[in-house]
């Protein structure tokens, strides 16, 4: 860090040219304020000059038109889908449809697709099946649903230039942080395509920027414009969580920013600083942060319900209760009382198979010595057959008629197996395959009448269900309890040898409260007595109006789903990479290809820039590093304004790229590389602070808004050495340009590169690129 | 002082940040207790603080402080010392006893003299005969070989017969366990069938008790730990009865296995930390220099337990980086000074564990010389120099039709297998994998290319050169080694290798180059002409793909036995060692065996390539989704006591162990944890509003108890949390004790030491502690000395549903 001393260079002890009797009235070094001798009240402050003029408005101007090209151009090509826009397109699709849909994801930014989508008059047929299907051909309108991505994401680059802006760093300074993401491929790429990451990333970004922007009026406090920019920062956040869970990160982002703010308010030198005082600030902070963004995340879901009312792909993900609340759902039309008598087929929720049995009978004895019962097999078997019919008897006297007849919740039942005419029992002998287990098997009616009787008992307990709840096919999801052992009806998906036709096993689980034991009666075959059309016996009309359901527990189940499918994403991708070569770019993703004419689609950044990025955040660790041990040491080498603006603003964004990247690596789910884009993003605000700190010696300081109470100071004026920071900032944007336009063909997809050409383009030989010319064959 | 203003100003704003905690060590010249002048002079800078904070009703004199001071000081230091938190106070009043009994002058004259000076040993001398009898009382009841004696007593039995056996632990404890044997006059011919009776001629009831000792002394060091976290009297008690009277800590240690030992490692650790803290006031004496290696010893013996113990060595680097950044700070003390403090830690906390480990390492290649179980997987050369070993009648040069096994030269690399199951991926083809064990399916014949003619076994005898193109036939299954542009089933990225074809099908595919690479002992490939068994390095390149043959630790799931992959590595990289392999065993009719001396393989490779292989099993122990494993538990389990562990059978005539904590411990403990951080942040949030809770040094000290506990919990337990492999409920038992010392600490805090509080009170909330801890204890302790008779005829114990005590 030691360069050359000219005359400007200030740096040391007294290094900054305040009046040296500020040591004398210097209270905290937490806040900007360094009051003077000339301490004045309100009215004689100093106003921060406002960052904007002329050419800053020109050049982000100029660089919002680049960025709008860059994103735009050739928008309609690949004209075929593209890696996750067979999700997220087809997700927009539903809310034109109005089809129930499950996603891992929140709603909001595939309401804005939705939305797109609605604009430009896409009437949501497309099925959006595999990648490579094309849109033209389907005549579907994908340059509307694109362009909503595209136009965020190109927002983004003005938002970044005004977050640096607005932090106080000079105009050299935020362009240095704005060509690092207006010239990435990987922005480009990932905001082109119709995906959820340019809405969240355009949200984290303004989230970062409103919190910036209310830190600059806090010592307005509980003004307008305060209230102004703490709701919005809540607003801005709740969207970004509402794209992605991602957005979880940015209130973590936030919340440690507005901690360190509140640990200040606590403090009890400061002037006023009454507990009264704090709890004002806490309850604002807690309006404006956490209840106004549950509110605006809830308003999310309560939309995407209302635009969801039809039954679609997503009916199987939730709960009979909630399915019941869609339009034309199988259970909701299907969902029949079952009474005494009836013959039913009965399925396993989890391997869906029926439950089974045929005369075959368990062999004596199994491979590994132990013996069976050598009673009937009852198995588990996915096929639909007569051997799967089985008659609810019951344990108690009945009436003749009517309601009576109807099973509830908790009754003691016989099932009886109609193709054998044998009851189901199990009893203390081991499963074939499990040891721990017991066995399931049938007897004859005699048997079950006599000594047997007890084991042929089992209760039904009906899931999540009130005392006396009607026993319901398809939506009463239920356990099946035997009596006499207090083991539930259970099967796993090995199967068994071939004597038993490779069907499941089934047996009895000690584990009673596990979620594997739940079954559903399938369909009602028959009626007692026969005859009778099992729809109509209730004297229903076939045609049910959906049920309604409590917004609140409709969400609380779906969010509760969401979290859960989300972490069971662990399957295996191709081109999923661990957190540890993104910010180095050591993997990209293969988003299309096309055979034909040997394009690609391969996401991939500007090597330049991140590797830039990943610079810049290695030198402000170290940075931060030598400042703690000199100060240990009792030196201070670094003027004050400077540190505060390292420690706070630079901190800040330091923070939000941790918070962006490191909880990855503790997530089990499959993880790709823009994931990291977010972070991306604050890497690229820290790089400018880190920039500004190597070029210049002091910054615009202060430059938040004096409230009534704060003293008069006298300003100090970045003075960034204009010449090499110039040199700097041009070379950097010529080499990204350059390696822009170099990896641009993968990432636009166009124009086709012949194998050489995309070899060379295989700069880290990580990288897996699709129509590489092959090496010449060896020996 | 810089004059920048922004600096004073940072000066003013954190007077609660300390820099002079250290410091304060070195400004004051401390008093010797050969020079009881000085001492008079010192502490009244302290006393003040002293007497400011210390106004506690009643107070009592802690008998030992009268003992100690009456000979050489005022009566004000016994004054109202309720045995609390001043870190000074502590220090002086435990000092070592070794250091004490060296410098007081006279030896004790009499029998009462002697209880008199030794009176504050009295506790814990009683504490540990009451040890003595939880841990032996009844320790042979049930003769039969209980949970892992299984696996434990049979190591221990590898020690007593030297067969080289392999196991993911270090040998510290199994050696132990031989010791004990050896000792109980063992002969090492059991073999530890887990639920077996135990014959007659195994002194089982011996080496249970020898092992028990160690779960004996943690109670004395739980004491003894406290009393050195300057806990008050009442709070030692509390602590010692917590680890005499916790049923999971007293059946774990009852029986053959290592965990008795690995706690107390564990416990010594902590006690020699808190030990050596209690010396900082007095850097490089002799007292410090003890302590601190007496800690960098039994970290090492920790970590040769088990590798559990790294989590208390984390916990003692913590410490120590706490401690080098205080002394960073300290701008008083000379630069050399500083340095010394460094290569002090380094040598006494890096090097001496490092030492202890690898004795540990020589210990076990030198008693175990004979060949066992676990030869292959160790290196070749290892191998043939264990006695029973028949490598060195194999004959010297590979020929076309030899039968060989080949070894993989990399870390912990096994010997290249193959047995007739398919991979259920990719290929579908029969697996080719690498394994540990030896049987028949390791053997591969050398065969030549399908244009050669055919292997004549009457023909001309041809060696095998470098640069040779041929076919390995697997010899149990006839298959070819084959590999083909499919990826590996884990390694994305290399190609699979399979067995394909039989004697008279196959392609090009199947060809292999072998290309030397060295010969060990005739050095560079120039050299020589024909391969070696054992000291010629091969690799195998693909001819037709130009991939090289590789086997690199990863492990294969469930289907391929968890054994380990080989693949086909694109990326040529001629240093890679996991592509390097040689002859180990070579059967051929033709060649005559060779009679030769093997070079030796030097220890730090052999133990370096142990340790990879004890890490790749371990690693492998990863919970299997379709085997239901009902001992296992998940680590969330554990704090609140979720589960509990059947150790045996369960029949109504077996005497029956259940692994389970006493629960008031067990929740107490994790309660506590929970509630040290609320009273963290609600003791920061004071400060910030200046209210003044803490004397100085008080806070310290209360932060430097917390933090061990609080840091020595989270490192003994969160790192579970992440770890793949399969887990059970005593892996728990280490952080166990954490928790303990912060119940002790926050109980001591805020009612024993509490100022505000009546001697009354205080009796009661101890009183009360006992009688629960005491009462549960009695309440649970059949599940620890052993239910007999049907498990339901004991009513009661089911406290949680989850427990699987009683059976259905």
């Amino acid at each position: 860090m030691e360069r050359p001393t000219g005359s400007r260079r200030r740096r040391g002890y007294g290094g900054i040219d305040a009046p040296s009797n500020v040591s004398t009235s210097a209270r905290s070094s937490d806040s900007e304020d360094l009051p003077t001798e000339h301490s004045q009240r309100a009215g004689a402050t100093i106003i921060p000059p406002s960052p904007w003029n002329l050419h800053n408005y020109a050049i982000v101007t100029v660089m919002t038109i680049i960025a709008f090209g860059l994103r735009f151009y050739k928008l309609n090509h690949p004209d075929q889908v593209a890696f996750d826009e067979v999700h997220f397109g087809k997700f927009a699709s539903y809310y034109i449809t109005g089809e129930y849909y499950f996603d891992v994801h929140p709603p909001f930014a595939k309401l804005l697709l939705g939305l797109a989508g609605w604009f430009v008059g896409y009437d949501g047929s497309f099925e959006f099946e595999t990648i490579g299907d094309s849109y033209t051909a389907a005549h579907v309108p994908y340059v509307g649903l694109r362009a909503l991505p595209a136009f965020l994401g190109s927002l983004t680059v003005p938002l970044v230039y005004m977050i640096m802006l607005e932090s106080g760093y000079p105009t050299l300074v935020a362009a240095f942080s704005t060509v690092l993401i207006l010239l990435d491929n990987g922005h480009i790429g990932q905001t082109r395509l119709i995906l959820l990451d340019a809405q969240l990333i355009f949200f984290v970004t303004l989230s970062l920027y409103t919190y910036v922007k209310f830190r600059k009026v806090r010592y307005l406090e509980f003004t307008p414009v305060w209230w102004g920019w703490l709701c919005a920062t809540g607003v801005a956040l709740a969207c970004s969580l509402g794209c992605k869970m991602v957005g979880l990160f940015t209130f973590f982002t936030i919340g440690t920013a507005v901690l360190v703010d509140l640990w200040e308010v606590l403090d009890v030198r400061k002037e006023g600083h009454t507990m009264d005082y704090f709890y004002k600030h806490f309850i604002a902070r807690t309006v404006g942060l956490i209840i106004l963004p549950a509110i605006v995340y809830l308003s999310f879901f309560w939309v995407h319900f209302a635009l969801l009312p039809k039954s679609g792909t997503g009916d199987a993900f939730m709960s009979p209760a909630f399915q019941e609340t869609l339009r034309n759902n199988e259970l909701l039309m299907n969902s029949q009382e079952i009474r005494y008598y009836d013959t039913i087929t009965i399925k396993h929720k989890e391997t869906k198979v029926f439950l089974h049995s045929h005369p075959e009978q368990y062999p004596l004895r199994y491979d590994d010595g132990r013996v069976s019962s050598q009673g009937q097999q009852v198995t588990g078997y996915n096929h639909d057959d007569v051997n799967n019919h089985w008659i609810v008897v019951p344990t108690k006297a009945l009436p003749e008629t009517g309601r009576g007849r109807i099973v509830r919740h908790e009754d003691i039942i016989q099932l009886t197996h109609v193709a054998t005419d044998t009851k189901l029992l199990t009893h203390d002998v081991a499963s074939p395959l499990m040891p721990t287990n017991t066995e399931f098997t049938t007897v004859s009616h005699d048997e079950a009448r006599g000594d047997r009787y007890n084991d042929t008992l089992f209760q039904v307990q009906i899931d999540d269900a009130d005392p006396g709840q009607a026993w319901k096919s398809k939506s009463g999801h239920f356990k099946l309890i035997h009596m006499p052992t207090r083991v539930a009806l259970w099967t796993h998906p090995k199967p068994l040898p071939e004597w038993a036709f490779k069907q499941q096993e089934i047996n009895g689980n000690k584990k009673v409260h596990e979620k594997s034991n739940i079954w559903y009666v399938n369909e009602v075959v028959a009626v007692e007595g026969g005859g009778e059309d099992v729809r109509n016996r209730t004297g229903q009309v076939a045609t049910k109006e959906p049920s309604k359901m409590n917004f609140f527990k409709k969400f609380a189940e779906l969010q509760f789903l969401m979290l859960q499918h989300n972490a069971g994403l662990t399957a295996h991708h191709p081109y999923a990479s661990s957190p540890l070569n993104w910010p180095f770019l050591l993997s990209g993703i293969s988003f299309w290809t096309d055979n034909e004419k040997e394009e690609q689609v391969y996401l991939i950044g500007n090597i330049v820039g991140w590797w830039t990025c990943v610079m810049a955040l290695s030198i402000y660790t170290g940075v931060i590093a030598a400042d703690l041990l000199a100060r240990r040491r009792g030196t201070y080498p670094i003027p004050y304004t400077v540190r505060n603006r390292l420690w706070n603003n630079a901190g800040f964004f330091f923070i939000a790229w941790a918070f962006h990247y490191f909880p990855f690596y503790l997530m089990n789910r499959q993880l790709f590389l823009h994931h990291y884009l977010p972070a991306h993003v604050a890497s690229a605000l820290a790089a400018g602070a880190v920039y500004d700190f190597i070029f210049s010696e002091l910054n615009n300081f202060p430059i938040s808004y004096p409230g009534p109470k704060t003293r008069a100071r006298r300003p100090t004026r970045s003075d960034i050495f204009k010449v090499p920071a110039a040199i700097t900032l041009t070379i950097l944007t010529v080499l990204m340009f350059a390696m822009f336009l170099f990896i641009a063909p993968l990432t636009y997809g166009t124009p086709t590169l012949t194998g050489e050409a995309v070899n060379r383009r295989r700069l880290l030989s990580s990288w897996t690129l699709h129509f590489a010319a092959k090496k010449t064959t060896m020996d | 002082m810089p004059s920048n203003p922004g600096e004073v100003a940072l000066e003013i704003d954190s007077p609660t940040e300390s820099p002079r905690a250290s410091s304060e060590f070195e400004e004051v010249s401390y008093p010797t207790w050969s020079q009881p002048r000085a001492e008079e002079e010192l502490p009244l800078h302290y006393m003040g603080e002293d007497k400011a904070r210390r106004r506690v009703k009643g107070a009592q004199a802690a008998p030992e402080s009268t003992v100690m001071f009456d000979a050489d000081s005022p009566a004000e230091y016994d004054q109202g010392d309720d045995g609390g938190k001043d870190v000074y106070a502590k220090l002086r009043q435990h000092q070592t006893p070794v250091s004490r009994m060296r410098r007081t002058s006279a030896p004790p004259t009499s029998v009462s003299e002697f209880i008199q000076q030794n009176l504050e040993h009295l506790p814990p001398a009683i504490y540990t005969l009451l040890s003595c009898w939880t841990r032996f009382h009844d320790i042979g009841k049930s003769p039969y070989v209980v949970w892992d004696e299984a696996h434990f007593g049979k190591f221990g039995s590898h020690y007593l017969k030297r067969e080289f056996y392999f196991d993911v632990h270090p040998p510290l404890g199994k050696m132990l366990v031989g010791l004990a044997g050896l000792l109980s006059g063992y002969n090492g011919n059991y073999e530890f069938k887990s639920g077996e009776q135990y014959p007659d001629d195994v002194p089982f009831v011996a080496m249970r008790v020898m092992l028990a000792t160690f779960g004996v002394a943690m109670v004395p060091l739980g004491w003894y730990t406290a009393v050195e976290l300057g806990m008050s009297r009442r709070a030692c008690h509390l602590v010692a009865l917590m680890v005499l009277c916790d049923v999971a800590w007293l059946a774990i240690s009852r029986f053959i296995l290592l965990d008795s030992m690995l706690l107390f490692f564990t416990f010594l650790t902590v006690y020699c930390l808190t030990k050596f803290n209690n010396q900082q006031h007095e850097p490089f004496s002799f007292d410090w220099w003890t302590w601190l290696s007496f800690t960098g010893l039994s970290i090492g013996m920790v970590c040769s337990v088990k590798w559990i113990g790294l989590f208390v060595t984390a916990l003692v680097g913590v410490y120590t980086i706490e401690d080098l950044w205080e002394k960073f700070g300290d701008l008083k003390m000379p630069v050399r000074t500083y340095i010394r403090h460094w290569v002090a830690r380094a040598g006494c906390l890096i090097g001496l564990p490092i030492i202890v480990y690898l004795i540990s390492f020589k210990l076990h290649f030198l008693i175990l010389n004979h060949s066992g179980p676990g030869d292959a997987q160790m290196s070749s050369l290892f191998q043939a120099h264990l006695v029973g070993n028949d490598f060195s009648r194999s004959p010297l040069e590979a020929a076309y039709g030899s039968r060989v096994t080949l070894k993989n030269m990399g870390w912990g690399g096994g010997l290249l297998h193959s047995h007739v199951q398919t991979y259920p991926v990719g290929s579908s083809q029969q697996q080719v994998t690498c394994y540990h064990y030896k049987d028949e399916n390791n053997d591969w014949v050398f065969l030549p290319r399908w244009e050669e003619p055919e292997y004549n076994p009457n023909g001309e005898l041809q060696f095998v050169k470098h640069g040779d193109v041929l076919r390995l036939s697997h010899f149990s299954t006839g298959r070819n080694m084959h590999s083909h542009a499919i990826p590996a089933p884990v390694t994305k990225t290399a190609y699979e290798v399979s067995g394909y074809g039989n004697q008279t099908i196959g392609d090009s595919h199947d060809y292999w180059m072998v290309e030397v690479v060295d010969d060990i002992r005739r050095g560079h490939r120039n050299n020589f002409e024909t391969i070696h068994t054992l000291t010629t390095r091969l690799r195998f390149k693909h001819w037709k793909l130009g991939c090289y043959l590789r086997a690199a630790n990863a492990v294969l799931p469930q289907w391929g036995f968890k054994q380990i992959e080989v693949s086909c590595e694109k990326e040529d990289n001629p240093r890679d060692e996991h592509t390097y392999w040689n002859i180990e065993s070579h059967i051929n009719d033709r060649l005559p065996p060779a009679e030769i001396t093997h070079i030796r393989s030097p220890f730090f490779r052999d133990f370096w390539h142990l340790n990879v292989a004890m890490m790749t099993s371990n690693n492998a122990l990863i919970p299997d989704p379709d085997k239901e494993d009902i001992l296992a538990s998940k680590p969330f389990d554990w704090p609140w006591l979720h589960l509990g562990l059947r150790m045996c059978g369960w029949g109504d005539n077996q005497t029956k162990y259940y692994l389970l904590g006493t629960p008031v411990i067990w929740w107490s403990g994790t309660a506590s944890l929970g509630i040290s951080l609320v009273v963290f942040v609600v003791y920061l949030l004071r400060m910030q509003r200046k209210y003044v809770d803490f004397a100085p040094g008080e806070w310290d000290h209360f932060l430097y108890v917390g933090k061990i506990a609080l840091f020595g919990w989270c490192f003994h337990y969160l790192p579970f949390l992440i770890m793949g492999r399969v887990t059970y409920v005593h892996h728990y038992l280490p952080a166990l004790y954490f928790s303990v010392l912060m119940v002790a600490h926050l109980i001591d805090h805020f009612f024993l030491s509490a100022r505000s509080l009546s001697e009354r009170t205080k009796w009661a909330v101890f009183a009360f502690c006992v009688i629960s801890i005491v009462g549960t204890f009695w309440w649970f302790r059949g599940v620890a000395f052993g239910i007999d008779g049907p498990i339901n005829d004991h009513k009661g114990l089911g406290w949680r549903k989850s427990w699987n005590i009683y059976s259905l």
